[in-house]
């Protein structure tokens, strides 16, 4: 779908992407887009979230040296460029996820909840599943109130495969990172179209009016919906509501939502293609969703994105890098050295989708420098070694343009993890009092 | 072996939980009670929802009994379950047999442990067969007893959100139109191996978008857009598909390649069909200029509307090199459009003479030194211009059912179409005040889009109306708390339609349903006969069945093509089809259960019986074929498709197939390693060229792991015959595979025939697994304790029909975990 800035008469042409897979942004999109509304010329700020699961082998990522002068080990080689834009930590524990007595024995089920949320999640393969809420989250209820979406969720494998959960935890504690509540998880988006469509929503224009138009219809469903929602759960108990009350407060948030959209109904948004289906390769899929994100950023349609980079307990081979066994398989490395290579293979593929992002927002202007200069881009796995489900000494990187003292490497000293979150929550100006289980933000200058 | 591992009770839990498991392969035959028939037909006639009935031979004078039975719990069981030790967190001392209904919950757990002759642990003292026989009949007696008198429902959620399936289920049944839901909505979080599980369905306001967006895009579609836009479809073909042979059904018989693509054409007009190709591997540069022009048909509905001719591309060529076009005037509706060469049985003399494929693979293109066939690699639907008209499509055909000449009609008819839309999607007669919601979007829109229009607008509005998205079942009003009540008709119509056919109920249900008859027992048999019938009860095969087998995961399945260069999307397709093709056989011709593994004779295509080294198949549609001993394979076991998803990209798992085989098959989910489990010491680099058994048997060295491998890998092992693709193999890394193994009691068996004894002889532990899968599934929450009484119950009336589908399905609609409920309980507390 080719949406262009002007009034489109309605035969336009909308067209698909076939087998190209990259977003042809045009240049001359771009400082028109950069001029995004600002409240008090300050500027806004961006909160990226890219998780890796089964973090790296021991040795892989704590570098030898600290302070500025030290040695990117190998995965992290494909980072080298954006040194001075890195503070890399190591020494941060994901202190939630630590095994407690009559937790099953698995682990993967905890990682991203504690990582994410600062949680020990309840150790059940129910539905009385119960997080926290996750850093990304904590951000837009801040972030998110002049954005038509608060957040972008997005990740690269569905979640209708059997037998793809932890061994006694529930489904939803591996499929999603994001949580809106201890109970309200968030879905990850798989699927680059359906990505597409949120952005840019179903009225297939960027003209002002239309879109207004299209908005104003959403919103008198929405309200009739919620008086007929209202009459049924009339009689029920708060128990049996509790999904029920779900869906009427998704009801409000998304009202919420138009009505910023409505607002902002007039705004330019770029001329793009909408991608024709999900890519065939690893880094094609990964590049697409990143590309997405950026497109988000760059339309001020969020500012708070989480990009599941790999999920736990994936079997994803990586055929590209010549890696044939599945990642989860080879994060049980057992010391042996032909895993212990393909499993820093992956990690160094997964960097390099990294350095992709990075490079990509350092080559957008945003008002006075470049998207990079104004965002926050968290880099991180719940697992330290995976091959025993070791939260310990987890791999953690941040990146940013003026909020982050770069170009180091901090060493600490068994730090909670939700501790960092919270830094940089605050550093992002967010007035967040804690997450999860942390007890209080360590310094990041 | 066993008293190395035990000392008494002082052990660790580890050796406990494996001792557990060491026994669980000893003859089931204690414990599990007879059928009895007469019992099911007096049943019937009462009326009630099916009750479990007591065993033969049970004995009836509580005095005895208790006595007796206390007398064996002492001296086989509180030995280690006292008080003190506690072993696995569970203590017999106190429990009274006398009143069994005090502690159903751990009877319950103890009567598991007796049907699989688990307890007491190998090497311990065990009473002898008939009384170990004659007590787990006792408590069998005793807890479907307590059922009876105190019948415990559940409760599941009373807000159930449709799932993505049955959403689309619902459009299509609704609507008439047929649509891909996972291009819509998210993917639904699963409980206990299901997506269908109410208190997992959450929602959130990313899926309250979908939910809108979708319902703007379906009600367009289905009621026709007059303000259709110019649109673009791209449908990719996979590069590892072979297009050697007639790709589709759908295509001609005399056709090689190419795809037949489902698209829906949003209304009357013209479209362009843009066809690109893959680009050709040049074998030398003469081949560039020796590829001779090649004809490609371009049929809609199998009418050929264009012959186009093109060269093809090198593959280093821009992809729309060498691409096809054609503007075909189409009418709107759901179409194939199938895109396809001619076959040639006629081949020139060329400098390189085509060779017939076979043995080729699609993930290398190799092809012996032939010029490679031209490939279709994506089809591209562009369009309507001039859009003529809405047309007469299915769905307009559905939802028109009446079409208003005057302006004066339009508003009747309006109503007329709405109420009937709303009663359908709603799952219940409509109220004046449902009618109005819906007309009232209709009048708004009017006097702008027309009536045509107007009404897509309410049918948006219908798709995202709660009383759509969730199936309510409120208690009725002044139900005491905690009490049970059957669940009124129209509930019970939206729970089998939603069981049998993951859809909404159709208009015969919900008739029976208003009048109230549905509940009675004949017409409720007659009802799931007739959906059973019915079409729509494949959803049982791709819904049920593919998530219990872990057939959804034969699409992300990504073997290695360097070991397995014989891998490509022809073989994907064709293993998931076999598996799909033999579950839906077993349904429609109402098998017993049994026979998923028991079965001599699966379905097959040229393409997989190659695959499996069966002779005499040719052609690439699928017929049933006759299965010979010599040919290894038959039951489910001997599927390619179950093989591929028990396995690693790389290689095949033994300990993964044992386990699935003992979840999905034995209802026994062995624990995990316990904490202080050693790492497996690090081996140095032969170890990597080691047989994968033997590499496996490590495991079983270790004392502490061996309890629980013991159990899990001999299982594997009879399946290491087959790779991690499925195929057949007698050797693995040079030495030949040893596929023999034994049972923790000492019962040899071997390769897949052996499995099948094996399993042949827990028969009955079989059919009670799948009938508890089959109860989450259609319940929609996790079973319980409290539930185990009537899947006994279930099983029990089965095997006097040959435990047959039908039989475990009719059971499960007359118990009461389905047609009964508990009332919410005094301080919103969860049923115990």
């Amino acid at each position: 779908m080719i949406i262009t800035k002007k009034a489109i008469p309605r035969r336009t042409v909308l067209r698909g992407l076939g087998t190209t897979l990259a977003l042809p942004l045009l240049e001359s999109m771009v400082p028109a887009l950069s001029a995004i509304a600002k409240t008090d010329a300050k500027v806004a700020r961006r909160f990226s979230v890219v998780y890796v699961a089964h973090g790296y082998a021991p040795g892989f990522w704590t570098p030898k040296g600290t302070g500025a002068d030290y040695e990117l080990t190998m995965p992290l080689q494909p980072l080298a460029k954006f040194r001075d834009r890195m503070l890399l930590l190591s020494g941060v524990d994901n202190t939630a996820a630590l095994q407690r007595p009559g937790d099953p024995r698995g682990g993967h089920g905890r990682m991203a909840p504690a990582f994410m949320c600062g949680v020990h999640a309840k150790p059940t393969q129910g539905a009385d599943f119960q997080a926290g809420v996750s850093v990304d989250q904590i951000a837009a209820q801040h972030l998110g109130k002049e954005t038509q979406l608060p957040s972008l969720q997005l990740s690269l494998e569905p979640v209708d495969f059997s037998g793809s959960c932890d061994s006694g935890y529930s489904c939803v504690y591996t499929n999603t990172l994001c949580w809106r509540g201890p109970t309200m998880p968030l879905p990850m988006e798989d699927n680059p179209r359906a990505v597409f469509e949120r952005l840019f929503g179903d009225s297939g224009t960027t003209e002002g009016r239309l879109r207004a138009k299209r908005i104003r219809e959403k919103r008198s469903i929405l309200d009739s919906v919620l008086d007929k929602a209202r009459t049924l759960s009339e009689g029920t108990s708060a128990s049996d509501r509790r999904l029920f009350d779900e869906y009427l407060q998704s009801i409000r948030d998304v009202e919420r939502r138009l009505e910023t959209a409505e607002a902002q109904s007039s705004r330019e948004l770029p001329v793009v293609a909408q991608p024709a289906a999900v890519p065939q390769t690893f880094p094609e899929y990964a590049k697409l969703m990143l590309d997405l994100q950026i497109l988000a950023y760059q339309a001020d349609l969020t500012r708070v994105s989480t990009f599941m980079l790999a999920k736990e307990l994936s079997g994803r081979t990586y055929p590209e890098i010549g890696v044939a066994e599945g990642h989860h398989a080879l994060s049980h490395h057992g010391d042996m050295e032909d895993k212990l290579s393909m499993l820093t293979k992956v990690n160094a593929h997964h960097t390099s989708m990294l350095a992709y992002f990075l490079d990509r927002l350092q080559s957008i202007p945003d008002g006075e420098g470049t998207l990079l200069d104004h965002s926050v881009v968290l880099y991180g796995s719940g697992h330290g070694d995976p091959n025993k489900h070791d939260p310990i000494n987890v791999p953690l990187a941040i990146f940013g343009g003026d909020l982050i003292k770069g170009g180091r490497h901090v060493h600490h000293d068994h730090q909670h993890v939700a501790n960092v979150h919270l830094a940089l929550l605050h550093t992002l100006g967010v007035p967040a009092e804690s997450v999860g289980d942390g007890n209080a933000a360590i310094s990041l200058t | 072996m066993a008293e190395r591992l035990w000392s008494g009770c002082r052990r660790r839990r580890a050796l406990a939980t494996s001792a557990v498991l060491g026994v669980a392969w000893l003859q089931a035959s204690a414990g599990v009670a007879a059928p009895s028939p007469q019992n099911s037909s007096q049943r019937r006639a009462e009326g009630a929802p099916s009750e479990s009935a007591s065993a033969p031979g049970a004995s009836k004078t509580p005095g005895t009994g208790a006595q007796h039975d206390a007398g064996l719990l002492k001296r086989y069981c509180i030995t280690c379950h006292n008080n003190r030790l506690k072993t696995a967190e569970l203590s017999l001392e106190t429990i009274d047999p006398a009143h069994v209904a005090k502690d159903a919950a751990t009877w319950e757990k103890v009567l598991k442990k007796l049907q699989s002759g688990a307890m007491p642990p190998m090497g311990r003292p065990r009473p002898d067969a008939a009384a170990y026989a004659s007590f787990a009949s006792w408590l069998t007696g005793e807890l479907d007893g307590v059922a009876r008198a105190n019948p415990k429902p559940g409760r599941p959620a009373t807000f159930h959100r449709l799932n993505r399936v049955e959403y689309q289920n619902a459009v299509r049944d609704i609507l008439g139109l047929e649509l891909d839901s996972s291009a819509l909505l998210p993917g639904d979080d699963a409980a206990f191996g299901f997506d269908n599980i109410g208190d997992m369905l959450t929602v959130s306001p990313d899926l309250l978008d979908r939910y809108l967006s979708a319902a703007n895009k379906i009600s367009r579609l289905a009621v026709g857009d007059t303000s259709v836009q110019l649109g673009s479809a791209m449908y990719p073909i996979s590069q590892y598909l072979l297009q050697a042979d007639r790709m589709s059904e759908d295509l001609p018989f005399s056709s090689r390649g190419g795809a037949a693509i489902r698209h829906y054409f949003p209304a009357d007009g013209e479209y362009t069909l843009k066809v690109r190709f893959a680009g050709n591997s040049p074998i030398g540069a003469s081949s560039m200029r020796e590829r001779p022009p090649q004809t490609l048909d371009v049929r809609i509905d199998g009418d050929r509307v264009a012959q186009l001719t093109t060269t093809g591309r090198d593959f280093e060529q821009p992809a729309d090199v060498g691409a096809v076009e054609t503007k075909v005037m189409v009418k709107a509706g759901p179409r194939v459009v199938g895109v396809s060469f001619p076959r040639s049985t006629v081949m020139a003399e060329t400098r390189f003479p085509q060779l017939f494929p076979w043995g080729n693979s699609a993930a290398f293109g190799t092809n012996t030194g032939s010029v490679r066939y031209l490939n279709v690699s994506g089809v591209e639907v562009t369009g309507p211009q001039n859009p003529q008209g809405l047309g007469d499509t299915p769905s307009r055909q559905r939802i028109f059912t009446c079409r208003p000449t005057q302006t004066s009609q339009e508003a009747a008819c309006a109503k007329k179409i709405l109420g009937g839309l709303a009663r359908r999607a709603y799952r219940r007669s409509v109220t004046p005040a449902d009618v109005q919601v819906l007309l009232g979007f209709y009048e708004k829109a009017r006097a702008e889009r027309g009536f045509d229009g107007a009404m897509q607008v309410a049918v948006e509005r219908l798709l995202v109306d709660p009383d759509f998205l969730f199936r309510v079942e409120r208690d009725p009003v002044r139900t005491a708390p905690g009490s049970n009540y059957r669940v009124d008709d129209l509930a019970l119509a939206s729970r089998l339609s939603f069981f049998l056919w993951s859809s909404v109920p159709d208009e015969e249900l919900l008739q029976l349903a208003e009048k109230g008859t549905l509940k009675q027992p004949a017409v409720l048999e007659a009802q799931v006969k007739r959906m059973l019938a019915d079409q729509r009860s494949s959803s049982l095969v791709t819904n049920f069945a593919a998530q219990w087998l872990y057939l959804r995961n034969i699409r992300g399945a990504n073997p290695d093509s360097y070991q397995f260069p014989d891998w490509d999307d022809n073989l994907r397709v064709a293993l998931a089809r076999e598996t799909e093709l033999f579950l839906d056989y077993q349904f429609r011709a109402d098998r017993g259960v049994p026979e998923l593994l028991t079965a001599d004779y699966t379905f097959l295509n040229q393409r997989l019986a190659r695959h499996y080294g069966i002779p005499n198949v040719y052609g690439e549609h699928f017929r049933r074929v006759q299965l010979k001993g010599e040919y290894n394979r038959g039951g489910l076991l001997g599927h390619g498709s179950i093989q591929l998803v028990t396995s690693f990209a790389n290689r095949t798992s033994p300990v993964v197939r044992g386990k699935w085989l003992l979840e999905n098959f034995l209802n026994y989910t062995p624990p995990p390693p316990p904490p202080d489990v050693p790492d497996l010491p690090a081996v140095g680099k032969d170890q990597a060229k080691l047989p994968l058994r033997q590499r496996v048997e490590n495991h079983r060295k270790n004392p502490v792991c061996a309890g629980c491998h013991n159990v899990m890998d001999p299982l594997g092992f009879a399946l290491e015959n087959y790779d991690a693709i499925g195929r057949y193999r007698v050797r693995d890394e040079g030495s030949v595979i040893d596929s023999s193994g034994a049972t923790p009691d000492g019962t040899k068996f071997e390769g897949l025939h052996g499995l099948r004894s094996i399993m042949e002889k827990r028969q009955v532990e079989f059919v009670a697994t799948v009938t508890e899968k089959l109860l989450v599934y259609a319940i929609g929450r996790g079973v319980e304790y409290y539930d185990q009484p009537a899947v006994r119950a279930i099983v029990r009336d089965a095997a006097a029909d040959n435990y047959r589908w039908s039989s475990l399905i009719q059971g499960i609609v007359k118990g009461i975990p389905f047609q009964m409920k508990q009332a919410r309980l005094p301080e919103e507390k969860v049923a115990q």
